[in-house]
């Protein structure tokens, strides 16, 4: 069974995807983060205004049986963050590439983009 | 070996299945300088008869305890245990099982642990109960950590009357953390709370305060729950003696926002200090910051209502050097005793019982400062222990007791050296001590 | 089954009290009204037939040692000797007071200091503190000692090694010491990769924690190496002795050159696993360490012939629990060893490691070995091969429990790329022959079901008195006391079941 992909996104090594609209970046994880995770039941409320670097936790994601941070995968700073997974975390076991969105970013330097990877590399990478 | 079904014989054979020619070959990666030479140097074996016949022997010189009634608590008390509880125990599948990590093979343990929860959480008031830490002082010492983790400021400010040995405990946990532990210190057997109030300040992260204290006396926690909240400060209330849960407020009621508590007096034996238990409980908000296991109710996949461990990603095996705690086994079997003492006593028992301690607590005081012999130190309300000065030298009056077969009470001076405590005994009582025991002592004492 | 809650019925009691309650004497004559509660604490009311029979039916609920094979990895879930649940509630044990004068409790006290000597001699060890509960606070109170002796010598240290193999606890109590925790990888034959830890160790390290056999149950042969290499920069060696059942009269590991030891008591000597505790974590160490070890001691007076307390002085890390010990714990490995000798426990080690290599051999050629090589008292195998019939681990415990049996350790430990889906079996030397050939037998059959009938095990256990949680919903849900329940009573809506028997 092989986990969905999506096409016109980064990806970092740590199973988080980045969709970059102008200097704005919106921040989830990976269908298959989701589906290692397995039923996702806390997520650890995100800062407004926190400024983080790549690699740094913007916050913890817990399921029944693992937990794990969701980094950062450029500098920024925290804008927005998805109030609605407060009430329902299922929502990034569903829907992690869209509904399932965690945080949204203004991106610091748009260079740092190059140190992640595309789709198929990412497909790539996960392939099991 | 009777614990060894495995014959010689059948030992080759697996080895010949297995494909070697000896166990030395399963063993290779041992290097041979560290072997064991020869056989290690610890007695032969000896048989059931005779263990039995030698550990009665060294039995024998202990005192024969259960004709000999303490007058000594602080902080292990001796309670009277119905023999069900006992008897229900020793049944194999509580007493030989492992952590239930396979909820379909242990319900029984889970949903008693989950009578336990419930039980502890009536009892003090308070909406989460984490069932087992080793005992009271780790407990408390896990609370400290945990108020550190919720605010991350670094002072706590410890009652001075807090168990001499939680006390210490806590301070050897904090250590490695260094946050800085400030002393409390008591006025009248009670604490000063004139002086915490100027203890208080921005630093602070949370106060411990135990009550009943280590002198027995009731603290005035709705006052200190006040002013400890005004400066958005934890409280962590200490119980060692959870019998007095019966007649007196729940912590949940004054506002505590962290409660350890020794469980011994419910259903454990004295053991000369352990194995006990203690609970830690909070409010739901705090819940991930607890250490140790819980268990909650959910359902399997034919709708049975069931009971699992829950809430585990704050624990060890998930979270590693980022768990809440490194506390893996803990004291279940004593939760289960627990479990059972509190459903034989319910509602009346706990509460009869508890009068009973503080009733007859009170009536041995009387008669001794009836007899002439001792006086108040202090004038402090207390729960079923009480510190009296003797006008005689208290080591002549303990042996008084010890050959009346008496436990004698403890001389607070080796905990406390203040002045105005040198000569003093922290008398308990407790309802293993009837009337004409309690006349017996004032009796040997007045003399 | 119904919770004892809602077995209560109004009037009910299960208790019985002494006639004289001291009537004459008023509540509030004793205690301040700001201390008395208003209402009595609600809890249940229930007769003593009932409580029993309560009992008596959750206890049938449960699978305990005494009814079958409980192959727990890294648990050493083996026989608890009956004869010493009975030495251990003889009277003049369970009613001594912890604070009795030292001339009343010399039966304890001697106990306590010939089991020292005991472990002593058995681990290569200079001197025990019995304070320790349980393993993981065996561990903290370890790692509070080495980070004392190193802050003692001012050499102020701030990092763990840990292997990635290690159990949970270890990086935890670490963390819970202070340290900052470096995690050694292992090498491709399961053991610590030496090159790795030869880079990794400095001045700044306090020392390695180290399992061995290790947690996937093979002995480090490495281990000389990495003695010097830890020592070499001034460092500690701790032994995390969860897996001593395999070296018992075969190595020592005060000969391999650890300077701090912690026992379970309740794994390697037989103390009953009680549900999770209470069990002992003795911490062991060389002499260097012992002016650091938890206050107080028991010592001997061989003038008086006396047992006594004895204060750790000054450089004591302090207390790690209140009074002494787990009593009851330490008597009954006392009788344990006793009954054993030096030939039971040699021949402890023997069977264990026999019994995990037969185990092994028989079950490898359907369970690929995380390792391929001879193991210690415990087998780890993958349950990898099954995932392409949609058959995970998990399915193959649960699974387990239908033939009768406890599952294998699960998931432990998890490092990759070898140990993934792993089933760790550690039968032990409690468990015979046949014992062994029916679980191979069992698994066999298992690995057979998983490529014909994979939902069989998918939906497996089915044979047990519940069958698999929504471990989910228990999170969500919260539910952690019955008064929960009676919050959201209305959106529950149980099938309450009995058990058949």
């Amino acid at each position: 069974m092989s986990t969905k992909v999506i096409e016109n996104l980064y990806y970092a090594k740590s199973d988080e995807w980045l969709k970059v609209e102008d200097d704005l970046g919106t921040v989830g994880i990976s269908d298959y983060a989701q589906d290692q995770l397995g039923d996702i039941v806390y997520l650890e409320k995100v800062e407004k205004g926190k400024k983080i670097k790549p690699g740094e936790a913007l916050t913890t994601i817990e399921s029944v049986k693992a937990v794990s941070d969701v980094c950062a995968p450029v500098s920024g700073e925290v804008v927005e963050v998805n109030e609605k997974l407060l009430d329902d975390t299922s929502v990034v076991n569903k829907d992690p590439y869209g509904k399932g969105w965690i945080a949204k970013i203004k991106i610091e330097n748009k260079d740092e983009l190059k140190n992640l990877m595309n789709a198929q590399e990412y497909s790539e990478y996960r392939k099991e | 070996m009777r614990y060894i079904p495995n014959t010689e014989e059948q030992k080759k054979e697996m080895l010949k299945e297995i494909g070697v020619s000896s166990f030395e070959d399963l063993i290779e990666s041992i290097p041979q300088s560290i072997r064991v030479k020869g056989k290690l140097n610890i007695p032969e074996a000896i048989s059931e008869t005779e263990l039995e016949e030698k550990i009665y022997h060294i039995a024998q010189k202990n005192s024969n305890f259960f004709l000999m009634k303490p007058l000594i608590g602080a902080g292990a008390y001796r309670h009277y245990i119905p023999e069900a509880v006992k008897f229900l125990l020793q049944r194999e599948e509580f007493w030989t099982c492992y952590t239930p990590y396979q909820p379909e093979l242990s319900q029984g343990t889970l949903q008693s642990i989950f009578e336990y929860q419930t039980y502890i959480s009536r009892l003090i008031k308070m909406e989460v109960i984490i069932p087992s830490i080793y005992d009271g002082a780790s407990a408390t010492a896990e609370a400290a950590l945990m108020s550190l983790r919720l605010t991350h400021k670094n002072k706590i400010i410890v009652s001075n009357l807090l168990h001499p040995h939680y006390r210490e405990t806590l301070k050897t946990y904090l250590a490695p953390h260094e946050p800085e532990i400030i002393d409390l210190p008591y006025k009248n057997g009670l604490v000063d709370i004139e002086k915490l109030k100027t203890l208080l300040d921005e630093d602070v992260v949370s106060v411990i305060i135990q009550s009943p204290n280590f002198f027995g006396g009731i603290e005035k926690l709705a006052e200190i729950s006040e002013i400890v909240h005004s400066k958005s400060i934890l409280l962590i209330n200490v119980i060692t003696e959870s019998m007095s849960l019966g007649i007196l407020k729940a912590p949940g009621e004054t506002g505590a926002d962290i409660v350890t508590g020794n469980a011994q007096s419910f259903g454990m034996d004295l053991n000369y200090g352990g194995p006990y238990n203690a609970y830690l409980a909070t409010k739901k908000q705090y819940i991930r910051q607890l250490p140790g296991r819980i268990v909650g109710e959910t359902v399997d996949v034919d709708g049975k209502r069931v009971f699992v461990m829950t809430m585990r990603a704050r624990e060890q095996d998930i979270r590693r050097e980022k768990a809440t705690s490194n506390i893996c086994t803990n004291h279940n079997l004593n939760v289960l005793a627990t479990n059972i003492y509190l459903s034989l006593m319910g509602t009346e028992g706990i509460y009869q019982l508890s009068l009973l301690n503080t009733k007859s607590a009170h009536y041995l005081e009387n008669l001794l400062l009836k007899s002439g012999k001792f006086e108040k130190v202090f004038n402090y309300p207390f729960y079923n222990e009480f510190l009296l000065k003797s006008k005689e030298d208290i080591s002549t009056i303990n042996k008084k007791l010890l050959e009346n077969n008496f436990i004698p009470p403890l001389k607070i001076g080796e905990f406390y050296k203040e002045e105005n405590l040198k000569n003093v005994l922290l008398f308990a009582v407790t309802e293993v001590l009837s009337r004409d025991n309690l006349n017996k002592v004032a009796r040997i004492l007045s003399e | 089954m119904k919770l004892i809650f809602e077995k209560s019925i109004k009037g009910r009691d299960g208790y019985s009290l002494p006639q004289d309650l001291f009537d004459e004497i008023k509540i509030e004559e004793c205690l301040p009204e700001y201390a008395i509660s208003k209402d009595k604490k609600l809890l249940s009311e229930i007769s003593e037939v009932d409580v029993v029979r309560h009992f008596t039916k959750l206890s049938k609920l449960n699978y305990g040692l005494d009814d079958g094979f409980y192959p727990l990895g890294s648990c050493t879930m083996k026989y608890n000797p009956k004869i010493n649940e009975n030495l251990a509630s003889l009277s003049n044990f369970i009613y001594a007071h912890p604070l009795a004068p030292e001339e009343t409790v010399q039966g304890c006290l001697e106990i306590a200091y010939d089991l020292n000597k005991l472990l002593c001699e058995i681990t290569g060890i200079d001197e025990y503190t019995m304070a320790p509960a349980a393993g993981a606070h065996g561990e903290l109170t370890g790692i509070l000692i080495m980070r004392k002796y190193f802050v003692d010598h001012g050499d102020i240290r701030h990092k763990m090694l840990i292997p990635d193999s290690a159990h949970g606890t270890n990086p935890a109590s670490a963390a819970m010491g202070g340290f900052q925790v470096i995690e050694v990888k292992s090498n491709e034959k399961g053991t610590v990769d030496l090159k790795i830890l030869a880079e990794l160790m400095d001045e700044d390290t306090v020392g390695l924690m180290l399992t061995n056999p290790n947690t996937v149950g093979l002995f480090d042969e490495g281990i000389e190496e990495i003695k010097k290499i830890v020592h070499g920069k001034g460092g500690l060696l701790y032994y995390d002795g969860a897996n001593l059942n395999a070296s018992l009269g075969i190595t020592r590991p005060g000969d391999a050159g650890f300077d701090i030891v912690h026992l379970n008591l309740h794994k390697t000597f037989s103390t009953p696993h009680g549900g999770g505790g209470p069990g002992a974590g003795v911490i062991g160490v060389k002499k260097d360490l012992i002016p650091y070890l938890p206050t107080p001691n028991v010592a001997f007076n061989s003038e008086r012939n006396k047992y006594y307390l004895l204060d750790a002085g000054e450089k004591s890390i302090g207390m790690v629990r209140a009074f002494w010990s787990n009593f009851a714990v330490l008597l009954k490995t006392y009788a344990w060893i006793l009954s054993m000798g030096p030939d039971g426990l040699y021949n402890t080690s023997e069977t264990s490691i026999i019994n995990a290599n037969y185990v092994l051999a028989k079950i490898k050629k359907y369970y690929t070995p995380a390792y391929d090589r001879y193991c210690g008292h415990e087998c780890t195998v993958t349950g990898r091969e099954y995932k392409k019939y949609g058959v995970k681990t998990l399915d193959i415990a649960k699974r387990i429990m239908d033939y009768g049996m406890h599952p294998p350790t699960i998931y432990f430990p998890h490092f990759e790329p070898y140990a993934e889906e792993t089933i760790m079996v550690e039968p032990t030397e409690s468990e015979s022959k046949e014992t062994l050939d029916k679980f191979i037998d069992i698994m066999i059959k298992i690995s057979d079901e998983a490529k014909t009938n994979p939902e069989l095990l998918t939906t497996a256990p089915h044979n047990t008195p519940i069958r698999r949680t929504n471990d989910t919903l228990a999170v969500k849900r919260a539910i952690l006391t019955y008064d929960d329940e009676l919050k959201l009573k209305d959106e529950l809506n149980y099938q309450e079941k009995d058990i058949n028997f």
